[in-house]
C-alpha cells in the first residue's frame, strides 16, 4: 500500500477522527483529534485486516512550550506499511491513556515519556523510577522550562 | 602498604642506604611502568579507539599494557567515553576496587569536561575529575590511538618518577 492509498484508506475508515498532516516526503503523518480515543484507534489499526499494524516502532514526545505532542510510529511487518500519528495534550496537567493493551512493547516508551516529560500515562502498571539516576529529584529534564543548578544552556551565538 | 612506606626511613639510616632506596625506586618504577594493565571500561565511541589501540595494528601489548576484566587485577583505568551521572557512582566503585598504585586516564572530550555534552545536557557528568583523580587527560573526540599512546607514554614517565611510598 503506497502513501496515497494508505492516506485515503485511513481517512475513509476513520473519517473526521483523524486528519492527514503534511510532514516531508517520507512517511504519512496523521493527527488523532480526540486524545481519549487513542487506545481505541491503536486497537482498530492493529485489528484491521488491510493494515495489520503489528509493530510499534516508537513512542516519543515533543514539548512545544504551549502543548505536548505524543507521536506514535507504527509499522506492519506483514503488509509492509509504516506511518506515524500524534495526539496533542495540554501543557498543564498532560494525561494520556496507555496503549499497552494494544502493543505490550509500549511499556518502556511510556515510562520514558513519563519520566523525561512528566506526561502522566493513565492505566500504566508501573510508572516510576526508570532511566534517570536512582537519587534523581529534579523533575522532568526534557521539558523546555526545566532547569537545574549544574545545567548549562547553550549560549546564543 | 604501611610497611613499604617505612622502608626508606628504615634503610636510609645505614651507610649506603640511600643508594638502595633510589635503586629500589628505579626497579619499582620500571616494573610498574612496563606493565600498566588497564581495566576493560569503555562507555562510548572512545572505546572503539581503545579497542583499535589494543588490537594488532597499534598493539598496546608492546607497552606492556594488557586489558584485564577485573578491577582487582588492573593498575590503570582508561575512562573511554561519556560518563553519565548515572554511571558516575559505578566508575567510583570500580576505582575504589582497584589496588594501589592506581592511575586514571581521562580519554576524550566527554571525560575531560563534558565535551559535546557540556551544554544542554541533564545527564552527563562534566568531567570525571569530579569523581576520581585523573593523571592524564587526552582531548579529542575521539582521540586517535596515537594520542592514546602519547597519553600512556606520559603516564609511564610519571610512574617512573615516583618514589616508594608515594602511592602507599
Amino acid at each position: 500500500m503506497d502513501r496515497e492509498k494508505l492516506t485515503a484508506y485511513l481517512q475513509e475508515k476513520f473519517g473526521d477522527k483523524i486528519e492527514a498532516l503534511t510532514c516531508g516526503p517520507v512517511e504519512p503523518f496523521f493527527l488523532v483529534k480526540n486524545k481519549e480515543e487513542i487506545l481505541q484507534f491503536c486497537k482498530d489499526i492493529r485489528d484491521d485486516l488491510e493494515l495489520q499494524i503489528d509493530y510499534l516502532c516508537a513512542i516519543t514526545a515533543v514539548d512545544t512550550t504551549e502543548k505536548f505532542e505524543i507521536i506514535y510510529s507504527v509499522a506492519s511487518v506483514a503488509k509492509k506499511i509504516r506511518f506515524d500519528y500524534k495526539v496533542i495534550l495540554d501543557h498543564d496537567n498532560p494525561e494520556i491513556d496507555s496503549v499497552i493493551d494494544a502493543w505490550a512493547g509500549a511499556d518502556w516508551y511510556e515510562r520514558e515519556i513519563w519520566e523525561l516529560y512528566g506526561v502522566k500515562i493513565k492505566n500504566h502498571p508501573s510508572l516510576g523510577q526508570f532511566l534517570l539516576p536512582d537519587d534523581w529529584n529534579q523533575g522532568h529534564p526534557m521539558r523546555r522550562d526545566w532547569d537545574a543548578p549544574d545545567f548549562i544552556r547553550m549560549p546564543e551565538f | 602498604m604501611g610497611l613499604i612506606k617505612k622502608v626508606p626511613a628504615f634503610v636510609e639510616k645505614f651507610p649506603g642506604g640511600g643508594i638502595v632506596t633510589t635503586s629500589l625506586d628505579k626497579i619499582f618504577g620500571y616494573s610498574q611502568a612496563s606493565s600498566l594493565w588497564y581495566l576493560l571500561f569503555g562507555t562510548a565511541c572512545c572505546a572503539i579507539e581503545l579497542m583499535a589501540a589494543g588490537a594488532s595494528r597499534y598493539d598496546f601489548d608492546r607497552l606492556g599494557m594488557i586489558f584485564r576484566a577485573s578491577p582487582r587485577q588492573s593498575d590503570l583505568i582508561i575512562a573511554a567515553g561519556t560518563i553519565t551521572k548515572k554511571m558516575a557512582p559505578r566508575l567510583r566503585l570500580l576505582y575504589d576496587q582497584m589496588a594501589q598504585p592506581r592511575y586514571v586516564i581521562a580519554m576524550g572530550g566527554c571525560t575531560v569536561n563534558g565535551g559535546p555534552f557540556y551544554y544542554d545536557s541533564y545527564a552527563v557528568e562534566k568531567g570525571i575529575d569530579h569523581i576520581v583523580p585523573v593523571d592524564v587527560y587526552i582531548p579529542g573526540c575521539p582521540p586517535r590511538p596515537e594520542s592514546l599512546y602519547e597519553g600512556c607514554l606520559k603516564l609511564q614517565e610519571k610512574v617512573k618518577k615516583q618514589k616508594i611510598g608515594d602511592w602507599a
